[in-house]
């Protein structure tokens, strides 16, 4: 009688291991995700702190290229003040595109080009650009985790106990990297 | 070419290496079960288990140090984030890419394109280069070369490995001592067993040590195809890691203490043939893997 009170025992006790057990893996798969969508941000942060500085070593040289510089002055402005990441990343990628723009145009002036300042701004923000990539992709990677543990097996059956929802991809597309004709 | 995911090959090489671990305490299980067949005194299990406990010390001890004494076999340096700016940002985009903390970064004065990886967890990990690797390679290549390293750290390989050398080290220790033990046993026949346990064990005691070595390694090239496609998983992209692949091909050896070698990223000791001694797998197999994912 006694060997069977301590089997059930037993049981009981390695159920309960893996109720948390899963209950924790969702908490930990969910955080990360959550932590890595921060992520993104921090780097397009960083590259929309880059800009006043770029477009201050543009205007040294090329004072009457306004028209750039207030597209890419309002992609910034724009990006600062979006609410969540959704809008935060449809802005960030106009902002690609300006800073794009702006880097066709000043092919043509070879003193700009031939600036220190400038180069070391256009080698930083490719890094940036690398690293925003980078983050994107972990973050959809961190939200492969967590759906592949709500939808496989036993996990599904716990995710359903626990009320655990899948997760949505990162839908935005990046930025269009092709740097656009300039014609005059 | 039929294509292959790298998430099948990250997952078929883990499954290997696993099964191979399995093999090698299967092994450390047969040979304990037959020597207690044949030994009753506790002498011998005492001396076993002094022993065990010191050479497990020790490798816990160099475990732990792993980073420091990885970096101080081959007089690496700190680098320097500005001088090294390359470095520095690939390295942060992929820790970005894969989630872990950036490791500790150092440089190798040697012409051989090469790198390793060391430290007991993500935590405490750092990433060695050669200054050939930072010069003969362009930024998609090292930076394939990086995230090879950076995926031994996400997968724990260097706790791996040190768990496999635990196990044979212990098979090791133990066939030795029986080994050593048969000389003082005299004609007082405490043999439990039999002759027939004493005829296995000592089989088992010559032929384990070497059998689990050859485990070993074989464990080691699994993780190094791992390591590959969990390269590619951070960087999306075979096309850097072959291009850094195919320029090692013909490069030239470097002298490395054998202990380190087996941490590099190719062998550095460029042995031509590949047997089953080799610590890294064959850099053509390699490559033709990376080329079909």
């Amino acid at each position: 009688m006694m060997p069977i009170l301590w089997i059930l025992i037993g049981i009981v006790f390695l159920l309960a291991l893996i109720f948390i057990g899963y209950y924790n893996k969702f908490a930990i798969l969910s955080n990360r995700a959550d932590n890595s969508l921060s992520q993104i941000d921090v780097q397009l942060k960083k590259r929309a702190d880059l800009v006043p500085n770029l477009i201050e070593t543009v205007k040294g040289y090329a004072k009457h290229e306004k028209g750039i510089m207030e597209k890419v002055t309002e992609a910034r402005k724009a990006m600062v003040s979006a609410g969540d990441i959704v809008s935060k990343m449809k802005a960030g990628n106009a902002l690609s595109g300006a800073i794009g723009k702006l880097f066709a145009i000043a092919e043509n002036y070879p003193q700009l080009k031939a600036n220190e300042n400038f180069l070391q701004l256009q080698q930083e923000l490719a890094a940036i650009e690398d690293k925003i990539a980078y983050s994107r992709q972990y973050y959809n990677d961190s939200i492969l985790s967590y759906n592949t543990a709500c939808s496989t097996f036993p996990g599904s059956f716990f995710a359903g106990i626990y009320g655990k929802q899948k997760k949505e991809y990162l839908q935005i597309p990046a930025a269009q990297r092709a740097v656009p004709k300039v014609s005059f | 070419m039929e294509r292959i995911s790298f998430y099948d090959q990250i997952a078929k090489n883990k499954r290997k290496s696993f099964f191979l671990m399995f093999l090698i305490f299967l092994v450390f299980l047969i040979l304990g079960y037959v020597i207690s067949k044949i030994y009753s005194g506790i002498s011998f299990f005492t001396i076993m288990i002094f022993a065990i406990i010191i050479s497990i010390s020790y490798i816990l001890i160099s475990y732990y140090n792993s980073d420091k004494i990885a970096l101080a076999s081959v007089n690496a340096k700190p680098a320097n984030q500005t001088q090294f700016k390359q470095y520095y940002d690939s390295v942060e985009g992929l820790s970005l890419a894969s989630g872990l903390p950036m490791p500790k970064l150092y440089v190798m004065q040697n012409d051989q394109i090469n790198a390793f990886a060391s430290g007991r967890d993500p935590q405490h990990a750092v990433i060695c280069v050669t200054t050939g690797a930072l010069e003969k390679l362009n930024k998609q290549e090292l930076e394939g070369v990086l995230s090879h390293e950076l995926s031994h750290i996400a997968n724990f390989d260097i706790r791996f490995m040190t768990l496999a050398a635990v196990m044979v080290g212990m098979i090791a220790i133990i066939s030795e001592i029986f080994l050593r033990s048969l000389w003082f046993k005299g004609s007082k026949d405490d043999n439990k067993g039999g002759a027939i346990f004493l005829v296995i064990g000592i089989v088992l005691a010559i032929l384990a040590p070497i059998a689990v070595q050859l485990v070993q390694l074989s464990i080691s090239r699994k993780r190094e195809f791992t390591a590959d496609a969990t390269g590619v998983k951070f960087t999306r992209s075979p096309t850097g890691l072959i291009g850094a692949l195919k320029k090692i091909k013909n490069d030239k050896p470097m002298k490395v203490n054998k202990a380190i070698a087996s941490l590099f990223m190719s062998d550095p000791t460029r042995t031509k043939i590949q047997t089953m001694f080799s610590t890294h797998p064959d850099i053509n197999q390699r490559i033709q893997i990376l080329e079909k994912m």
